[in-house]
């Protein structure tokens, strides 16, 4: 059961990754400048969880 | 001590409202306006700590509304959403009422599992929009029926996120939410598709079926049904058996369900095509929640949301029970979800000390919100559904003003049910 | 926009984010990292680990220290925690109160300072805590980290869809498997939280204990403050503690734990060992949701205005008043009303007494400061300190 549990919360460290993935490309992408920065403040949250820090 | 935090909210309400007039987005606005209030508070430095801690508010929730959207994303490209829409009108197209019973059972699925009525609009709106242009009921009418039933299925279980986020704000389990929540959401939307879609004829069949997408050959009800089986069947396990179940999360299920709604569908899907779609089309909604997330820290840094719950709390009770309807709604359109733990949650700590049922309570509120998605500034719901279906009248006059009765049966019922919350919480369960 | 200012916009506004991120990232890997060192008081004779009584925890966050000051003389067996919540800092700065002065002339005491070590390395999104407090001491400040109600996601990720407590069966909200005070009896193969709470369970067998308190603190809003929590086992012991409390020292409550609430510790130690279990809660203005700013200053000395103002408006269920409720009154509150349970337990079961001294009582803490019973690290040997 801990590894099933651990294989689990990788996954979710792996959609993580995936949503930073998808931010990362369409900051690159967007024409739009209010876009972009949104882009940018919503990549915190998830850059410091796969990092492991908060 | 009231001074300052009443300073504090003057400069989130200007910084708020000079970005506006310059044309910023909501999210950005707020945004600004928590580093305005943050700086403020601070006295001239930047309190960072605090912003991007409080970016991680709702990341749960964010989570599970990506997750879920990409599910339901899956079930349309693959043409499942658009198999059951022509099924339903196959079956039901001599018997109007039932035609429109399940088209409304139809509309309060993708909503009642992402918590989101943007992706009822998105995902099956356009299509049940159709058949219903078909059925000889008006434009705007058409219109109207969509947007309250994807408001009624963003207020239906088991995900509602206004409940989520209140009941988490004031340490109380989400559970026992989704009778009254299902309740009060089928009230809601087969009000709407019944006064508005009434009167009429039956579907011209022909018609209909020819603007209908035609789903691939080979699928059929089994396909369409395993991924939600898939879904259900977690859900369940990790209620019946949860000691010999792993812990999966709501997320994960989306993710297996999605998997099984891969495998059996009949065309080959570009997973991370529509995948990536996924989060790009969800990325106003997760955005305004990240940002409400700023916000909301720096408001409890600086007693500004001490302030306002204590101006919530302090009011008489049926001061409250003759504005919230109003309140309620016209806070949604202003700040999205950031009413949830703003409002909700001394709200919530106010009828748990007046011994009102607080289930029943915040399941009423819970309701209620949604209802202001059509109303500016950010009419997220409204907008999305005017664009989807390429309405053509005007948004207020039209538009507006046809969803304005069934709009306030909502409002009414749930008010009702807020001040019988008592009376109600034999509804309590699931 | 040109293309070029397009994107010098968002290589500013990526590196702003990065600069924010190393900045907050900092600070969080600290508060995670931080160690708080506890000086082992001249009655503690031994100081094992979690992870002793349950080998799964070796070497995870919450392996904490378990201290056991053992008088040598035949009698019962205490066993106190703090930190159960470590959003409630009386609860550990009591527990280690004792470790650092406790003796023992009956029986034996076992303390863990930090019990949810996970919850206490991680700070609440959205509430605005400070990461750390201080409290002055003789020989200068003492640092402590403020943790979250819930254990860090980092140690326990995703939540399930609903928490389905064990054995009970009982539906909790999600987060709340991550809740140390939710989670009891534990469970072997569950969430870190869970293990946890097992973990402890079998200190509570192995050792014998016989009478187990969890310190804990409470907004103003809630019903259940300023009172003894108590297994029916222990109603007699915990009615005369408030009693006795209230006609010599201060005006404390008592209440039975109800039986059909599962998951906290006054029930389920209660229900799944031989120990009697009791639950302290005194009063903290600083998770009230009314509060105004939010800081270690609140904190520390539980005043805040707006709550005030909501007691006028008959919305607490404690008095406030612009004194508010120090630091130094929450901690003596829960020192005095441990050791008249303890005397009491002694008292009701001859031959199992825990005599307790060297503690201050209410009196001696709110006069002296919480500060001055704290031994000074600089001055300790080495193999005396100890870290939470
Ligand atoms: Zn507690």
């Amino acid at each position: 059961m801990a590894i099933l549990n651990s294989i689990i919360s990788v996954c979710y460290y792996l959609i993580s990754a995936f949503v930073v993935f998808v931010l990362a490309k369409s900051i690159i992408k967007t024409k739009n400048v209010q876009d972009a920065i949104l882009y940018s403040v919503m990549l915190m949250p998830f850059i410091l969880r796969i990092l492991r820090i908060k | 001590m009231y001074f300052h935090a009443g300073l504090i909210l003057a400069v989130i309400a200007v910084t708020f409202a000079v970005a506006k007039y310059f044309k910023l987005s909501v999210e950005l606005s707020m945004l600004l306006a928590a580093i305005a209030a943050g700086i403020v508070h601070a006295g001239g430095a930047i309190p960072v700590r605090h912003l991007v801690e409080g970016s991680f508010t709702y990341l749960d929730v964010c989570l599970i509304f990506i997750t879920a959207t990409f599910f339901m994303n899956l079930l349309k490209e693959s043409g499942g959403v658009a198999f059951m829409v022509r099924k339903i009108v196959i079956t039901f197209h001599k018997t109007r009422l039932l035609c429109l019973f399940f088209l409304t059972v139809l509309l309060l699925i993708p909503g009642a599992l992402t918590g989101s009525g943007a992706a009822t609009v998105l995902t099956v709106g356009t299509l049940v929009g159709t058949v219903l242009s078909y059925m000889g009921i008006s434009e705007k009418r058409v219109a109207a029926i969509i947007f309250i039933c994807a408001a009624m299925s963003a207020a239906a279980p088991p995900v509602n996120l206004w409940a989520m986020m209140a009941a988490a704000g004031s340490n109380m389990p989400y559970v026992g939410f989704f009778q009254p929540l299902l309740v009060l959401s089928a009230i809601g939307a087969f009000f709407a598709m019944f006064f508005l879609g009434a009167k009429g004829k039956n579907v011209e069949l022909e018609k209909a079926l020819k603007e209908l997408p035609e789903p691939p050959e080979k699928m059929n009800w089994l396909r369409v049904g395993i991924p939600f089986a898939v879904l259900i069947f977690l859900i369940m396990a990790g209620r019946i058996w949860p000691f010999s179940t792993p812990t999966i999360g709501l997320p994960l299920m989306f993710v297996l369900a999605s998997v099984s709604a891969i495998l059996l569908s009949p065309k080959k899907l570009q997973i991370l095509r529509i995948a990536t779609e996924t989060i790009h089309s969800l990325i106003p909604l997760v955005g305004i929640m990240i940002v409400v997330g700023i916000l909301i820290q720096v408001m409890a840094l600086s007693g500004a949301r001490g302030l306002i719950s204590l101006g919530v709390v302090t009011l008489p009770l049926w001061v409250l029970f003759s504005t919230l309807f109003l309140i309620l709604p016209v806070s949604e359109g202003l700040l999205q979800y950031a009413v949830a733990p703003l409002l909700g949650v001394p709200l919530i700590l106010l009828f748990n000390m007046k011994g009102m049922n607080a289930i029943i309570a915040l399941s009423a509120m819970a309701v209620m919100w949604p209802i202001g998605d059509i109303l500016p500034p950010t009419a997220v719901v409204g907008r999305a559904t005017v664009m989807e279906l390429k309405f053509k009248g005007h948004y207020y006059k039209d538009f507006l003003k046809t969803a304005l009765i069934p709009m306030g049966f909502v409002l009414l019922v749930a008010t009702l049910f807020l001040i019988f919350s008592n009376e109600l919480s034999f509804l309590v369960g699931g | 926009m040109t293309d070029r200012n397009l994107l010098i916009v968002k290589l500013v506004s990526l590196a702003l984010v990065a600069v924010a991120l190393v900045i907050a990232g900092i600070q969080f890997h600290d508060h995670r990292n931080y160690q708080e060192e506890v000086v082992k008081g001249p009655g503690v004779t031994q100081v094992k680990k979690l992870s002793d009584y349950f080998e799964p925890l070796k070497g995870s966050i919450n392996d904490c220290n378990i201290y056991i000051i053992d008088s040598g003389v035949p009698g019962g067996t205490a066993f106190l925690i703090g930190s159960s919540h470590p959003e409630e800092p009386a609860g550990n700065l009591t527990a280690q109160l004792f470790v650092e002065n406790a003796k023992l002339a009956k029986g034996r005491l076992i303390v863990a300072i930090r019990a949810n070590q996970s919850a206490s390395r991680v700070s609440r999104p959205g509430d605005a805590y400070p990461l750390y407090y201080t409290i002055e001491t003789p020989w200068g400040e003492k640092k402590f980290r403020m943790g979250d109600r819930w254990s860090s996601p980092l140690d326990s990720w995703p939540d399930p869809e609903v928490y389905v407590n064990y054995p009970s069966g009982q539906l909790l909200a999600y987060m709340d498997v991550r809740n140390f005070n939710r989670t009891w009896p534990g469970r072997a193969n569950g969430m870190i939280t869970e293990q946890t709470n097992y973990a402890f369970m079998n200190v509570i067998k192995e050792e014998g204990v016989d009478i187990f308190i969890d310190l804990h603190e409470a907004e103003l809003e809630y019903p259940v403050i300023s009172t003894i929590v108590a297994h029916q086992k222990g109603a007699d012991i915990a009615g005369m503690a408030s009693m006795l409390l209230t006609s010599t020292e201060f005006r404390i409550g008592m209440e039975y734990s109800p039986k059909s609430l599962h998951g906290l510790s006054h029930r389920e130690v209660g229900d799944h060992s031989d120990a009697v279990s009791i639950l302290l809660e005194a009063p903290e203005p600083f998770l009230d949701r009314v509060r105004g700013i939010t800081d270690e200053k609140l904190l520390l000395t539980g005043q805040d205005e707006f709550v005030v103002m909501a007691g006028k408006y008959g919305l607490l269920y404690e008095k406030i008043d612009e004194k508010g409720w120090p630091i130094d009154v929450r901690v003596g509150r829960h020192c005095s009303t441990v050791l008249m349970i303890f005397e009491l337990w002694g008292d009701f079961n001859p031959g199992k007494e825990v005599v307790i001294q060297q503690v201050p009582r209410y009196d001696e803490v709110v006069q002296n400061g919480t500060g001055y019973y704290f031994r000074d690290p600089s001055k300790a040997k080495t193999e005396d300190i100890y870290y939470e």
